[in-house]
């Protein structure tokens, strides 16, 4: 599925959303498939592109979400000058943590992402004095597009898109770049690609820069959007499973893959949440309960995800494959 | 100096059930090349069986303990064959995230089942107290050390001198090779998988007298084992257990000295600080991250 085809329709109906769809459930909906989606590509662009297959993204979603909360509640600041610091923050971190965990490969580099978001968490919710610790941050309700005060979700919908195209443009870039060529060479074989004079050191931490500032930005439009920071949540390693997961399920690699992935899990939890509705903690339990079995059974039978499940069948048929 | 022998035997103490917990972990991934995600869920399982146990027919843990053996080498094997083997050949990230996978399940079983709820195990002697010298102790916490540390002798010896042991060390040490000379390596890694998971289901029996019990309970403790685990040398057996007393150490000194709120972030540190310096750990080959195998 090199073609862009499918992603264009995909973005162009998230786009048509705010137009013709007034109810604010689906429109709901629809935030979130792209916040989540935006997330699952910005992992993506390290865990799928670059081959560094992080637990530990939620670091950077919660120092997005936390800038932006910190900065409006303490000092006034606009949650856009926060998303900026945190995306600042979290390409830093990027780079601290890819340069760190260069070295390491496979299950070690699983293991040190995921030690590295603990220690956030622990930090947002010991250190009381600045984060007010465990009890999070509920995020003031101003009203205006400078605040993202708004209570429009049809706008929100055009600022998720805007970040999800912007994610998708970058991992559309790391296909069919140069760059990309050579980070697909490192991730396939990085002794071969260092012996041909890619410069692999320095493109792995820059695709683990680049997606830690993306995650930032998602954190922090996420943190306005919903209104409250829970660092227990937002530094979670269920969260970093999340956007894995969601990529994983729709295409680890493929530009469109983790958008379909995040639809579906939504669709799960909706679907759930529907039919169990009201029970509270065994519902969470029950949705991921599936969730997790999902994400064996995925593993197991599809490694490579939806998307080239998909495109193996649409290429299959000879009519329809002379697009792709 | 009155704290130094309070703080050596709560270290020696804690550090030999860390042991335990580590010993599975790391024996698992030296033998199949698999980090268990998941190790936490059974120690929490483990936890559960001791308490229904107990709630249920007043069994006590100590006799859970013996019971509880086969039922849990069962059920580690179990879930072997249906989870593991199927990805037993694919790469580390499949691997890793059919763990995960594992992980969220089992919590979440815990949790539809049994509530979020803390559960106690509140046995008649539960405010027994032990001195020595001037340390005190929970008379709970020192049975755990004691049958931790026989466990993880027990275990040690059954991987030096028993002839089930060398073939599970040959297959650590050249898969193919101990095919080539006969050896069933999918009848070891389930026996391997089931042994490390009844080392952890009997370290979740031998905490329950101590700390409550609860659907994520596994995971504060499997982080010390990770860290541990890797510390010591990932596959490291004699390396997993003197770095469980390090862990153990800098986790009592630092509650003791910096609180016990942030004594988390030291050994997380600690572990980042191996992960960076030396990943292969004190005892763990050098270069073997590098390779990721």
């Amino acid at each position: 599925m090199k073609s862009t085809w499918p992603a264009i329709t995909f973005f162009a109906l998230a786009a048509l959303g705010p137009v013709l769809v007034r109810d604010a459930f689906l429109l709901d909906s629809l935030i979130l498939i792209l916040l989540w989606g935006a997330t699952a590509a910005a992992w993506n662009v390290a865990g799928g592109y670059a081959g560094q297959v992080s637990l530990g993204h939620a670091a950077f979603f919660g120092l997005g979400a936390y800038s932006a909360a910190l900065l409006g509640t303490k000092w006034d600041l606009s949650p856009w000058i926060g998303l900026l610091v945190g995306a600042v923050l979290a390409t830093a971190c990027g780079f601290i943590i890819g340069f760190l965990s260069n070295r390491l490969r496979g299950p070690y580099f699983v293991l040190a992402t995921i030690a590295f978001s603990q220690v956030f968490l622990i930090v947002a919710s010991r250190w009381r004095g600045f984060t007010s610790g465990s009890e999070g941050i509920p995020v003031p309700f101003r009203p205006g597009f400078w605040t993202l005060g708004i209570t429009d979700k049809r706008v929100w919908v055009v600022i998720v898109l805007v970040l999800a195209v912007s994610v998708y443009l970058v991992e559309l870039y790391l296909e069919r770049s140069r760059r990309g060529y050579q980070l697909a060479a490192v991730r396939e074989d990085e002794d071969a690609a260092l012996s041909l004079g890619v410069p692999a050191r320095r493109l792995k931490v820059a695709a683990i820069a680049v997606s830690a500032a993306l995650t930032a930005v998602a954190g922090a439009l996420w943190a306005q959007y919903v209104g409250f920071v829970d660092p227990f949540y937002v530094f979670s390693v269920d969260l970093s499973v999340r956007f894995a997961l969601a990529a994983i399920l729709g295409g680890i690699g493929t530009p469109l893959g983790p958008f379909l992935g995040a639809a579906l899990i939504l669709m799960l939890e909706t679907y759930l949440r529907a039919r169990f509705g009201g029970i509270g903690a065994g519902l969470v339990g029950i949705y991921l309960i599936i969730y997790g079995t999902a994400l064996i059974l995925m593993v197991r039978f599809a490694p490579q995800g939806l998307v080239p499940l998909i495109g193996e069948r649409v290429r299959r048929r000879p009519v329809a494959g002379a697009g792709s | 100096m009155h704290v130094i022998p309070q703080l050596v035997v709560s270290t020696i103490l804690l550090g030999g059930i860390y042991a335990l917990i580590a010993v599975g972990l790391t024996l698992i991934f030296g033998v199949m090349r698999v980090v268990n995600f998941a190790h936490g869920e059974f120690l929490m399982l483990g936890m559960y069986l001791a308490f229904w146990a107990f709630a249920l027919l007043r069994l006590d843990p100590y006799v859970t303990l013996v019971l509880s053996l086969p039922l849990v080498f069962g059920f580690g094997w179990l879930s072997y064959r249906m989870v593991m083997r199927p990805v037993i050949h694919s790469s580390h990230n499949v691997q890793v995230f059919t763990t995960v996978g594992l992980s969220i399940v089992l919590q979440n079983v815990a949790l539809v089942l049994w509530s979020a709820d803390s559960q106690f195990v509140r046995t008649s002697y539960y405010t027994v107290v032990v001195r020595i010298g001037t340390a005190v102790l929970n008379l709970a916490q020192l049975i755990a050390f004691a049958v931790a540390v026989l466990c993880t002798a027990a275990l040690f010896a059954f991987m030096r001198w028993s002839y089930t042991g060398k073939v599970m060390r040959a297959t650590a040490q050249d898969r193919a090779a101990a095919s080539l000379m006969g050896i069933d390596t999918g009848r070891v890694f389930a026996l391997t998988w089931a042994v490390g998971v009844t080392c952890v289901g009997v370290a979740g029996v031998l905490l329950a007298p101590i700390y409550p019990v609860y659907p994520t309970a596994g995971l504060q403790f499997v982080l010390i084992a990770f860290v541990a685990v890797v510390l010591g040398g990932l596959g490291e057996m004699a390396g997993a257990l003197i770095a469980s007393l390090i862990v153990a150490a800098v986790e009592v000194v630092g509650s003791y000295v910096i609180g016990t709120a942030w004594k988390e972030v030291l050994y997380l540190l600690l572990f980042i600080g191996i992960l960076v310096v030396r990943p292969a750990g004190l005892l763990g080959q050098r270069g073997a991250e590098a390779i990721g195998t």
